[in-house]
């Protein structure tokens, strides 16, 4: 049961760098940097590299955790992500900066407001339910012999035990 | 992981090419430009050969727009406009939210029906914190034209329906097109394909943007 709500965790998380970072790749790299520099939290040369990079590393965290290889590494990096993304918007706030975060592409939900911290607070505490599982999970062998395992490693990982 | 292998080429291959199909509800995307897209030639300025064109979708009642003319655009203007390397277009896109919007177009055209456009749009976004309390864009129009010249803006405004119909109809063609929603807008128009961002940025930003495209 425990692993099935991590793979789905997992899975909700893949799907939110997917599209987070899907939106972003098909605009124009301005269109991001305008969000980025909106927060002023980053010297204006940084700007152009994250907005052209971090678009598609969110793609590629999401495709990493759709996959089974070092899921807890990934449900990290996307966690200290989460994070950073909170932390930056905690500050923007409290400086009262105008941004539009542009987490999920210009025009959708950017500004930072109640329901923005709200979305980006279940995020991270989704993400960090699923790393604590993920960790948890990978230092209790008897809990990985669930039904994902064929029969044959579902013995090997209890006889081990 | 072969269905990894599968996913990333065919989500590279479809965040290029699956613009325009999902364009209806985006605001920011990649189309193909228009055959054509008439605008009062007093709103063009630079080589028409240039390689970029951009165009410039405004409300002069928006601040926003006030602090990108003024603060962005000289630099546009001053580096690639001036040096042949940007057409720009200036666009209006009223916002209906705006009370004296409309009116403030309307004496921006008329300046331009008479030669004066770029002058008149400055003095409108410069005393925009003025006008946009009480509507009196003529006061602060007068203050940058000869009087002969303001009475001929003011004639205009009156009673030349061409400030609203023709010049803001061939713009909303395009405001329609780009699926815009806010301002400023700029939509930049390189190698036949359009490139529409919203939101006012800082010159140090679009200038990497525009060097970068000029470099493609």
């Amino acid at each position: 049961m425990k692993r099935w709500l991590l793979i789905a965790g997992r899975l909700i998380i893949a799907g939110i760098f997917l599209y987070a970072g899907y939106e972003k790749v098909r605009e124009p790299w301005l269109q991001f940097a305008i969000s980025v520099e909106s927060f002023k939290a980053v010297p204006d040369s940084w700007i152009q590299p994250i907005a052209r990079i971090l678009p598609w590393g969110e793609v590629a965290l999401g495709l990493a955790l759709l996959t089974s290889i070092l899921t807890r590494w990934f449900a990290l990096i996307a966690t200290l992500l989460l994070t950073l993304f909170l932390g930056v918007g905690i500050r923007a706030y409290a400086l009262g900066l105008i941004v539009d975060c542009g987490c999920f592409g210009v025009g959708n939900g950017g500004a930072i407001d109640v329901k923005w911290f709200a979305e980006h607070i279940a995020m991270l505490s989704l993400g960090l339910a699923v790393t604590i599982g993920e960790f948890l999970m990978a230092r209790s062998p008897k809990e990985n012999a669930g039904p994902g395992l064929d029969r044959e490693t579902r013995l090997e990982v209890a006889s081990s035990s | 992981m072969r269905f990894l292998l599968v996913l990333l080429p065919a989500l590279m291959f479809t965040a290029q090419a699956q613009t325009p199909a999902t364009s209806l509800k985006k605001v920011s995307d990649t189309k193909v430009a228009p055959a054509s897209n008439a605008v009062a030639s007093y709103k063009e300025s630079g080589s028409p050969t240039a390689p970029l064109t951009m165009e410039l979708y405004t409300d002069y009642e928006c601040p926003a727009c006030r602090a990108f003319t003024l603060e962005v655009m000289p630099s546009v203007i001053k580096d690639y406009v001036a040096t042949g390397k940007l057409r720009l277009i200036h666009r209006d896109f009223r916002l209906p939210q705006h009370q004296f919007t409309k009116v403030a177009t309307r004496y921006a055209n008329a300046a331009g029906e008479i030669g004066k456009f770029d002058l008149v749009t400055h003095q409108i976004f410069l005393t925009q914190p003025d006008w946009s309390q009480n509507g009196n864009v003529d006061a602060a129009v007068a203050k940058v034209l000869a009087p002969a010249d303001m009475e001929k803006v003011r004639a205009l405004v009156k009673s030349d329906s061409h400030l609203d119909d023709t010049a803001v109809r061939d713009e909303a063609f395009g405001t329609n097109q780009d699926h815009l929603n806010q301002t400023p807008t700029i939509v930049i128009v390189a190698k036949g394909k359009r490139e529409v961002i919203a939101g006012g940025m800082p010159y140090v930003i679009l200038k990497q943007y525009l060097d970068q495209k000029l470099a493609q």
